[in-house]
């Protein structure tokens, strides 16, 4: 088993590495210069042709790209050309509102997805299950700003139970009642993902209780909660958990549209902003990191696996 | 006589108090103001976005600064001389202003911001390349000799966006192209910088020590009193949520609201709008190094003969209120206010188009139209123009970008025919992308470079303007640009903020500004 | 007839496949059902609400929502359509290839497992900046997204067919490798992948529309459902029939598709159902 998970991180280093290219060549082929871009509309050639050459924009793309990459190896990200900061500090001071969107989303589509999953699959066909299904799908279809709009409309402008947007850092101010300001995005966040999970859920129940080892367990005379839980459940656990798993990366980056309806510092948002303004070394940084971390839950995810069903086993 | 005169020396008292007390600003509080990005950087010398010049302005301060008739005022400056017949101008500066480090400023540190501005700023080289010498001439004095005698000067010193505010000299002199880092951002202004806070806010902080100006406030100029403990500026990118936030007492102000949102957002009780009077326009350039529109001014003239600018404005901005179908480069509000070739503005003439088209000799070659979705109003304006355009008969290309790649592209001039961007207000007509001979587009004729040193060097107030009429009728017979109109954005703010004018000259600026009881 | 009773027990996926009827005969019909045409602008008429004239209101130029709608069935149905084309046809090409030819196998599925690590919807921004706005290449950006997925699928497919009796028989009998891809193996593969795009073309248009939203999919002078909710979204409290008709398209769009995909599924071999994607 160690043996297993050393060999699975060795051989991300060549992925990482490759993932690191086809970036670094994939965002110099947008068209656009940084420098411009922060000088404005007004700005001279000369004056962009002096910025381009202070940053080192107008050295050759493999020679950015070494330097990239040796200070990367040394923990380096290298500077944000907009923010004029460290990239890892830039990356860091978004990855608390990130992390926290990921955590809570997480929990409530755990906590609503699969128990209505499981009483769906159980209920199969009735009429809970048919409500539930015509619900979640329909949550699943809604595109996330319209409802997150809405949500705002209703909670922040007219009853004014909480606030709009934003995000002010738990960390720097240490209170913690600032998580009144992540209640509408985790909803937003977490309908569309808990519908796709109660259907999973649902899904690979039904399988799981076609198969043969469950109606040797019914044939066995136990009860049907007991097949439901221990059988059924836990079998079609794999599926859910690795679900969760990318569902996890996923809200840690792909929740652009949720922040900036909410204007939430997150990942999400600084990763598009900085596509827009083309500032190189953040979106490197971050594409690797969520690249890193995609790798490392898929890790993690194939071990739950040998948890969840004692015949995988990794050597 | 003597009762008479107790009773009226008790009521003016009682004027008086009442006055101070209605008066009275309420000190303290935390200002919110949702912006609509976050600036890439304060350095008012090298860039030219208002959102930065919107914070920076509570920070820095210039040399002169504008009245509210858009006329150059000191600001640092205590005095000035003119010598030479206007070739050399003296300054004297204000003693006993200090920098938010704690130092006097002096001499050295105007000198130091001039030369850093004048070789690497947005506009400094404009002003610098009819400067002979800046120099100091005593501790709080600085001189400036003119290779010819320059009028623009005062207004070039006044205008902050892109402008010479004043660094400390050991910021200023060590600063080159890259801009300064926000530990640098020292100012004199009545605000200080606190601290940015990517993807939050920026702080700014009151400055116990600002040493205000005596006279009352007028525009920027006159008095600037910090009642605010504290400003902080909010990116928020969807406006929806900006209103929304505002509405909710979430932020206070509001800047960069929907047009179309105006008539309801007047009727609202939660919120007060405020419309910004320096002018935006939209322009099309047209590009006069390569291609089709290259020197075929009839072609150009063609084009321009087909639109009409107000289905644009009123497709892309919203309510009559916000927006003047003018063709005036400056606005009406100025004393630069032209109308020389007006006549050929917005003249939705097909006849006229046709013949014109004939003369120069245009049969469907494609002309390329780039514009960019970041600014909605930008792709909204071309959208109108160009099914006017197709209507008329020509063969448009609508090419739709990101405003990166545009800015790019337009840098090659192989790549387009006509660009869609926006301009600011100027208080100088000199100060015109247009002006220039490097901005994209690059209008470069015989007549026009005689026209503008005729105006650069033109001193007489009323002559500077008679040259700008002759300048505005040559840019409605070449067409290097093509005018949409003046368009006015509105902010909105929560009741509770007293003391934001119904208007803002070009930005809003929070001193002066409080929350009422 | 055994394909429409499994609808007809589920009548609400009925509803779904009734509802795509609808859709795919209005984009194709649309210039019949159309009221107006969908560029034409009427700045007297802007914002108007919906009334007997714009059964659908108007938009801030004056151009007919309902008229909009209908030809922007046409866009997201065509793009959604582009999507699994683009991504089946070339995750076929990579997947069998990677599951027959063992030599090149581990460089093509390492390059598809990083290209996975990166977040689809970044990945498509980053291709769509690239190569411009358009409709090819947005469905070349979403498609390359749906490529990764639909190549492992294909590949584990692949592996698993491999192994079936059948085949393994064809192969001892001397049947050229050739004709076993496509005689045996493509065709077994197919009632999988239509499953798999039906799904597929559920979440092909919700990103699109999230392109849209961030202002960089289909060309605005085009009517797409997620350029029109883009576009409206600032109009939410002033004309909200800008969003409600095309995000109520898009909603029921996408619905209908995973109804379908929902029956379809439960209809598949339990062999591959763990092979499959959607949910």
């Amino acid at each position: 088993m160690f043996s297993y998970i050393l060999r699975r991180i060795w051989s991300m280093i060549p992925s990482l590495l490759l993932a690191s290219i086809i970036v670094f060549s994939f965002i110099h082929l947008i068209p656009g210069d940084p420098a411009q871009i922060m000088l404005g509309d007004q700005a001279t050639p000369e004056q962009v042709q002096g910025l381009r050459e202070a940053m080192g924009l107008d050295r050759p793309l493999y020679v950015q790209y070494g330097r990239w990459l040796s200070g990367v190896v040394k923990g380096d990200f290298g500077t944000s050309i907009f923010f004029h900061q460290p990239v890892l500090h830039v990356i860091l001071d978004r990855a608390e509102t990130s992390v926290l969107i990921a955590v809570f989303s997480m929990l409530l589509i755990i906590l609503v997805g699969v128990p209505i999953g499981i009483l769906s699959a159980v209920r199969y066909n009735s009429r809970i299950d048919q409500l539930f299904s015509g619900l979640s799908m329909l949550f699943a279809s809604v595109p996330t700003f319209w409802l997150g709009l809405n949500l705002m409309l209703l909670f922040s402008v007219m009853l004014r139970w909480l606030p709009t947007s934003g995000f002010p850092s738990i960390l720097e101010s240490g209170d913690w009642s600032n998580l009144r300001y992540l209640v509408l995005p985790c909803i937003t966040l977490a309908a569309p993902n808990s519908a796709l999970i109660i259907r999973l859920t649902r899904s690979s129940m039904l399988d799981v209780a076609k198969a043969d080892y469950v109606k040797t367990a019914r044939a066995k005379g136990l009860s049907e909660g007991a097949v439901n839980i221990r059988h059924i459940f836990r079998n079609s656990l794999i599926s859910v958990v690795s679900a969760l798993g990318f569902t996890f990366v996923a809200l840690m980056a792909g929740t652009v549209v949720t922040e900036t309806v909410f204007s939430l510092p997150g990942i999400g948002r600084l990763v598009v902003e900085s596509v827009l303004r083309r500032d190189y070394p953040t979106i490197q940084g971050i594409i690797l990191i969520i690249a890193f971390l995609y790798m490392v839950i898929n890790l993690l995810v194939d071990l739950s696996f040998a948890l969840l069903d004692p015949r995988i086993r990794y050597s | 006589m003597n009762r008479t005169r107790t009773i009226l020396l008790w009521s003016l008292c009682f004027l008086v108090i009442a006055a101070g007390a209605a008066f009275a600003a309420e000190k303290g509080g935390v200002l919110r103001v949702a912006v609509i990005d976050e600036p890439p950087t304060l350095d008012q010398h090298v860039v030219t976005s208002d959102l930065t010049t919107m914070i920076a302005q509570h920070i820095f301060e210039g040399l002169y600064t504008f009245d509210s008739k858009y006329s150059p005022v000191p600001l640092l400056v205590k005095s000035e001389e003119m010598k030479d017949d206007g070739k050399t101008a003296v300054l004297s500066l204000r003693e006993g202003v200090k920098f938010h480090n704690g130092k006097e400023m002096d001499a050295g540190d105007v000198l130091a911001s001039l030369e850093r501005w004048g070789k690497f700023g947005a506009r400094g080289p404009v002003l610098f390349s009819n400067l002979e010498k800046v120099e100091a001439t005593g501790k709080f004095e600085v001189t400036l000799t003119f290779k010819a005698p320059f009028a623009p000067w005062k207004n070039l010193l006044a205008f902050m966006n892109g402008g010479p505010v004043i660094y400390p000299k050991d910021v200023a002199s060590g600063a080159e192209k890259t801009p300064i880092t926000p530990e640098q951002y020292i100012g004199t202004g009545p605000y200080k910088f606190a601290e940015r806070n990517p993807g939050r806010y920026i702080k700014l902080v009151r400055n116990e020590d600002y040493a205000a100006r005596t006279e009352a406030a007028d525009g920027y100029a006159g008095r600037r009193e910090a009642l605010f403990d504290e400003i902080r500026f909010i990116p928020v990118p969807d406006v929806g949520t900006r209103v929304n936030g505002v509405k909710a007492g979430d932020y206070d102000y509001a800047e960069q609201i929907l047009g179309d949102l105006f008539d309801s957002l007047k009727e609202d009780p939660s919120v007060v709008t405020t419309v910004n009077q320096g002018a935006n326009q939209g322009l099309m350039f047209f590009n006069s190094r390569e291609g089709v529109l290259k020197d075929n001014f009839k072609l150009r003239q063609a084009l321009q003969a087909a639109v009409n600018m107000e289905p644009v404005l009123q497709s892309a901005i919203g309510p009559a209120e916000l927006w003047k179908a003018s063709g005036s480069f400056m606005p009406e509000s100025t004393l630069w206010y032209s109308k020389a070739g007006l006549d050929r503005f917005s003249a939705n003439n097909p006849e006229l188009t046709k013949n014109l088209a004939k003369e120069a000799g245009y049969n469907g070659e494609k002309i390329t139209l780039m514009a960019s979705t970041s600014y909605k109003f930008h792709y909204d304006s071309t959208l109108v123009i160009v099914k006017q355009l197709q209507a008329a008969g020509f063969n448009i290309d609508h090419q739709i970008y990101d405003w990166a790649t545009l800015i790019s592209k337009r840098g090659d001039p192989t790549q387009w025919d006509i660009f869609f961007t926006h301009h600011g207000f100027v208080p100088d007509p000199i100060l015109f992308t247009f002006m220039s001979e490097s901005y994209p587009g690059w209008w470069i004729t015989e007549t026009k470079r005689a026209l503008a040193a005729e105006f650069a060097g033109t001193l007489d107030e009323a002559k500077r303007r008679e040259v700008w009429d002759r300048i505005q009728a040559l840019v409605y017979e070449e067409v290097p640009v093509m005018k949409t109109g003046d368009h006015f954005t509105y902010d909105i703010y929560s009741p509770k903020v007293h003391g934001l004018s119904e208007s803002s000259l070009i930005w809003p600026k929070f001193w002066g500004v409080s929350f009422g009881k | 007839m055994k394909f429409l009773s499994a609808f007809y027990r589920r009548k609400i996926a009925l509803a779904g496949l009734l509802i795509i009827g609808v859709l795919v005969v209005s984009a194709l019909l649309a210039p019949y059902i159309a009221t107006f045409d969908p560029q034409e602008m009427n700045p007297v008429d802007k914002l108007r609400s919906p009334d007997g004239t714009y059964y659908f209101g108007t938009d801030n130029f004056g151009r007919d929502i309902f008229s909009r709608v209908v030809f922007g069935a046409r866009t997201s149905l065509a793009g959604s359509a582009g999507v699994i084309l683009f991504s089946l046809s070339i995750g076929v090409l990579i997947g069998v290839s990677s599951g027959y030819f063992r030599k090149i196998e581990p460089y093509l599925m390492r390059l598809i497992d990083v290209l996975m690590a990166f977040p689809p919807l970044l990945l498509a921004l980053v291709l769509v900046s690239i190569l411009g706005r358009g409709m090819g290449n947005v469905i070349i950006a979403v498609g390359a997204t749906y490529l990764t997925r639909t190549t492992r699928i294909v590949y584990g497919l692949t592996l698993k067919l491999r192994e079936e009796p059948y085949i393994e028989a064809a192969v001892a009998s001397g049947v050229k490798q050739k004709w076993i891809i496509l005689k045996h193996i493509l065709p077994n593969m197919m009632s999988p992948l239509i499953v798999q795009a039906t799904f597929t073309f559920a979440f092909s248009l919700l990103d699109m529309a999230a392109l849209d939203f961030l202002g960089l999919g289909i060309p605005p002078s085009i009517p797409s459902w997620g350029n029109m909710l883009s576009e409206g979204r600032m109009y939410l409290t002033r004309a909200p029939w800008l969003l409600v008709f095309p995000g109520a398209c898009i909603v029921l769009t996408v619905l209908s598709f995973n109804l379908v995909g929902d029956v379809l599924r439960d209809r598949l071999d339990p062999h591959f159902r763990r092979d499959i994607e959607g949910v």
